[in-house]
């Protein structure tokens, strides 16, 4: 049984121009100790998938049409709220984009890791820490995520840290919880390229040693190659393709996935394509079928009149394309 | 030889804080030929933000000089003459905030036609309809639009076609597409070397985005705290970078693909944590992290030195304190 | 050309309606915001023929029928009669029109002059113009506004347009420290930056850039306000310090009234109850406002 599985999920907004149809059947699947990338540009859905399975979408104006969210095999939306803060205090944590706005500016580090810490072992089958064991707790936590001084980083307020240290805290903050699940929502796009690549290659190193699933969500190609093992493209609130990273990369084969790929920059120097024709579609109302045909360079009658399934197009790689269909 | 468009010579733009005084820009030089696409690439406290606002006149230098055509522009922009506020401009980073979110897309183009008095006021409608076509929007849907209701790489687009407006010369892009979709940067990027050639300009592009650099520009000029580090043409600068903290830059570029993994350098992987511009490490600034570091690197501030036609250094390790 | 122009036009205007209803559907989702409206439309309406819907126009003015002073509401007079025999209906719905003057004259004098300044201060954050602005603000603010008018009435001699311009005296700051602290913060965007760069002249940045993003909280504030200042000129009249009798006034009505209390209620309360009903639907209205203004998040 997969650790967490999105199944047919759809989430639309109401707002004054109508109904936005945003997430229509999205699938996910995270497997225990697996490592998993959603890759996708604005507007595709990633951010409401995320909300949803973190059960925080603001309802109204969303509202979930229909679909399961199912951890363990038991579905998220249907949960209790005790259940939920179970989970979110056992089970899952996250990592978002923008440090600034994940820590509070008027506590110190030390003090927010010392909560976190006392409130993951609160609940249910209570465990009872000593100070200074909390303390050692936090202190060994800011290490692991390679921070210099922790002893005096516990002591700072997030404002005085730089960007890279204070998503140092939130990882520390989302691993010293010896969580099973960790959603990492754009850890590091608001960093700068070189602390980027020391971040990354410490979250590799530590969910590795933890063994614990990640499920990291992105619009950078590159990041996902390096911290996962398998990959899902989204596209207008579907995953239009899922594989093994690597095999991904190196032959996509839906045509927004190509169209991706061709649109970034590659430091061989081939020069870049014109992006991907047209424009994301109006969630009001959104294309028949497939989402994507409006923008296809491969469109076919088919692709107007119903929304194609996986097709397999490789070992462990799925696309959802007519044009593999057998 | 073509005349220079753009010479900074010795820049160099000092802020007052709480903290103390921070060198943002400590004396750099550098020359753009017209038709150069000329990368800054730098990360947080580089400086390359505060070198285009000086450029464009945000503040006035603390000293050196800039020269625009030959003509010294180095003040305040409320000091500048306005032919060359019309020569000389900018595409801000955020899309969301620079445009105006209360005023349709057919107000904000207006502003620099009025300004400047392109053509008469009946034909400025046409020429803004002309403006979004040359930037392949659909004139007559986005003229009555409101910013919120595009999208980002559009309101980028529109900003374009208002920094054209005027016909410049040369014109700044502050990391235009840093905050939008690749596909989307794709398209604005294919359209900005398409412009370039057909209304001779010139463009310097600040960015972080080393990849892109690599496809785009024909030099590339890498900053860190202030200084510039490496100056050189771009294939040059890829296939031989120099300074340690390029191939510091170059080893940490998330790529796609095998081929690109093997050409970056590997030797430089990324350590320490960028100083902040109010604590500069003495010395060359790069030491505290450099793989390469010597024995006098924590003492001597190197010069900048041109080791390659068209390629300049800053480091010691490269020549000795006596020049080599 | 001809016909370009008249296209322009034509998209302008599209889209100016689209706006508007966008804007009704937000306010017009809390019923209570309509209701306020619909009261404020009922209010002016009557106001402003008054002269024509009113049982008995006479009575606002030098009118005195001593026979049939002090009675209670029936059929003839609905709200009843006052001390001297005049129609206390006809006299409320008179007394609105003095009641909404004010309001309009010193919202129209107080807030212009506030929100040119808050604007010039917030352009020159950081200069001595700032400074200088906002001190003088602080100065006005720190007086209490019942006193500062009452001291103003009383020194020049008590009457309706210098009630006005008392008020009016007061209320300027309060517009120049809201525009202040909203253009301040808009001052260093990329939208300002470009409309200097570009070489816009100031006064284009302060009204053509700035001024539409300070709307909002302005048109809120002003229609809460004219709760306020109508509830202020009430005050002052009730104390003696506003329109002069025979003009009638909802204050002064108030306090004439208030001697008779409780054995002839009618007069007294009826035009209470007026003023509470325009202030409430001024704030109703004004919460309206505020939805539609409110940034939604999708």
């Amino acid at each position: 049984m997969a650790l967490l599985e999105v199944k047919d999920l759809c989430v639309g907004y109401r707002i004054f121009e109508g109904h936005l149809r945003v997430l229509n059947r999205a699938r996910l699947e995270v497997d225990s100790g697996e490592r998993v990338g959603l890759v996708g540009e604005t507007g595709c859905g990633k951010t409401t998938t995320v909300k949803s399975i973190l059960r925080v979408l603001p309802i109204p104006p969303a509202e979930v049409a229909s679909g399961e969210i199912l951890y363990r095999g038991a579905d998220i939306l249907r949960m209790s709220h005790r259940g939920i803060r179970d989970l979110r205090r056992r089970e899952m944590t996250a990592i978002f984009q923008d440090p600034l706005q994940s820590l509070n500016p008027m506590f110190t580090v030390g003090t927010q890791l010392r909560d976190i810490l006392k409130d993951s072992m609160g609940g249910r089958g209570r465990g009872r820490l000593s100070r200074r064991e909390i303390e050692a707790r936090c202190i060994a936590a800011l290490h692991e995520t390679g921070m210099p001084d922790p002893e005096r980083i516990m002591h700072n307020y997030p404002s005085q840290l730089s960007g890279g240290m204070r998503q140092r805290v939130c990882i520390a903050e989302a691993l010293s919880r010896e969580a099973q699940l960790l959603l990492a929502d754009e850890p590091t796009t608001n960093l700068d390229v070189t602390i980027q690549d020391q971040i990354l290659r410490k979250l590799d190193e530590l969910v590795d040693e933890k063994g614990t699933s990640v499920l990291i969500i992105t619009h950078s190609m590159g990041v996902v190659r390096d911290l996962t093992q398998r990959m899902y493209i989204m596209y207008a609130g579907t995953m239009v393709e899922t594989g093994r990273t690597k095999d991904l990369l190196a032959a996509p084969r839906h045509p927004y996935t190509q169209g991706l790929m061709e649109s970034v920059p590659r430091l061989t120097g081939v020069g870049i394509s014109d992006g991907i024709p047209g424009r994301i579609p109006n969630y009001l109302d959104p294309p028949s079928g497939c989402r994507f045909h409006p923008r296809c360079i491969h469109v076919m009658p088919v692709c107007k009149e119903t929304v194609p399934e996986f097709f397999s197009v490789g070992e462990g790689h799925v696309a959802a394309c007519y044009l593999y269909r057998s | 030889m073509p005349e220079s468009i753009l010479s900074v010579e010795n820049l160099t733009k000092c802020f007052p804080t709480k903290q103390g005084l921070v060198r943002a820009i400590d004396g750099i030089s550098f020359v753009m030929a017209p038709g150069d696409t000329l990368g800054l690439v730098g990360e947080s406290g580089s400086g390359k933000t505060t070198t285009a606002q000086c450029i464009v006149g945000m503040y006035p230098p603390t000293s050196g000089d800039i020269l625009f055509k030959g003509e010294t522009i180095g003040a305040a922009f409320n000091r500048r003459p306005k032919h060359v506020k019309g020569d000389l401009r900018i595409v801000f980073q955020d899309p969301g905030s620079s445009l105006n979110p209360k005023r349709t897309i057919k107000q904000i183009l207006s502003v620099p036609l009025a300004v400047h008095r392109v053509g008469t006021s009946r034909d400025r409608l046409a020429r803004m309809k002309a403006l979004l076509e040359m930037v392949e929007l659909p004139a007559d849907e986005y003229l009555y639009k409101y910013p919120q209701a595009i999208g980002g790489g559009e309101k980028q687009m529109v900003a374009l076609a208002r920094a054209l407006a005027t016909n410049p010369s040369l014109v700044l892009l502050d990391e235009p597409t840093s905050a939008l979709d690749v596909s989307v940067q794709a398209k604005i990027i294919n359209l900005l070397i398409r412009l370039r050639r057909e209304l001779n300009l010139t463009y310097l592009f600040i960015t972080h985005d080393l990849s892109l650099m690599r496809n785009v520009a024909s030099r590339v000029a890498i900053m860190y705290l202030g200084k510039l580090c490496e100056i050189a043409p771009t294939v040059e600068f890829f296939e031989h970078p120099v300074h340690p903290y390029t191939k510091m830059l170059l080893s940490s570029i998330p790529v796609v693909s095998d081929e690109e993994e093997a050409l970056k350098p590997h030797k430089a992987i990324s350590k320490g944590e960028i100083p902040s511009p109010v604590n500069i490490p003495p010395g060359c600034s790069f030491h505290s992290r450099c793989s390469e570091r010597g024995d006098f690197c924590a003492e001597l501030d190197p010069e900048m030195r041109e080791i390659a036609p068209g390629h300049v250094v800053r480091c010691n390790q490269r020549y000795g304190p006596e020049g080599e | 050309m001809w016909q370009e122009k008249r296209a322009d036009l034509a998209a302008s205007f599209a889209l100016r309606r689209r706006s508007l209803a966008k804007g009704w559907y937000k306010f017009s989702r809390n019923p209570l915001s309509v209701v306020g409206l619909v009261a404020l439309v009922v209010i002016v309406l009557a106001t402003g023929l008054a002269s024509y819907i009113t049982p008995y126009p006479a009575h606002a003015g030098p009118y005195t029928n001593f026979k049939a002073a002090g009675q209670p509401p029936s059929w003839e007079h609905l709200f009843g009669t006052d001390r001297i025999g005049r129609d206390v209906f006809t006299r409320v719905i008179f007394g609105y029109r003095f009641s909404l003057l004010l309001g309009i004259v010193v919202l129209g004098l107080g807030v212009a002059p506030g929100v040119i300044l808050g604007l010039i201060a917030g352009y020159h954050r950081g200069t001595w113009v700032e400074t200088t602005i906002m001190r003088v603000t602080d100065v006005f603010l720190a007086v209490p506004p019942l006193v500062l008018a009452l001291a103003i009435t009383a020194m020049l001699t008590p009457s309706l347009l210098n009630e006005m311009f008392a008020i009016a005296l007061l209320w300027w700051p309060w517009y120049c420290r809201l525009v202040f602290a909203v253009s301040s913060s808009m001052r260093n965007q990329f939208f300002i930056r470009e409309a200097e760069f570009s070489g816009a002249s100031e006064a284009h940045i302060l009204f053509r850039e700035m001024l539409p993003n300070c709307l909002a909280p302005i048109l809120t504030k002003m229609t809460l306000d004219m709760g306020i200042v109508i509830l202020l000129g009430a005050s002052l009249s009730f104390v003696g310090l506003g329109a002069q009798p025979p003009t009638p006034c909802l204050g002064t009505m108030v306090a004439d009234g208030a001697k008779r209390l409780p054995g002839e209620w009618w007069s007294t309360i009826f035009p209470a109850l007026a003023i509470v009903l325009v202030i409430l639907a001024f704030n109703l209205v004004g919460d309206g406002l505020r939805d539609v203004f409110a940034v939604e998040e999708v």
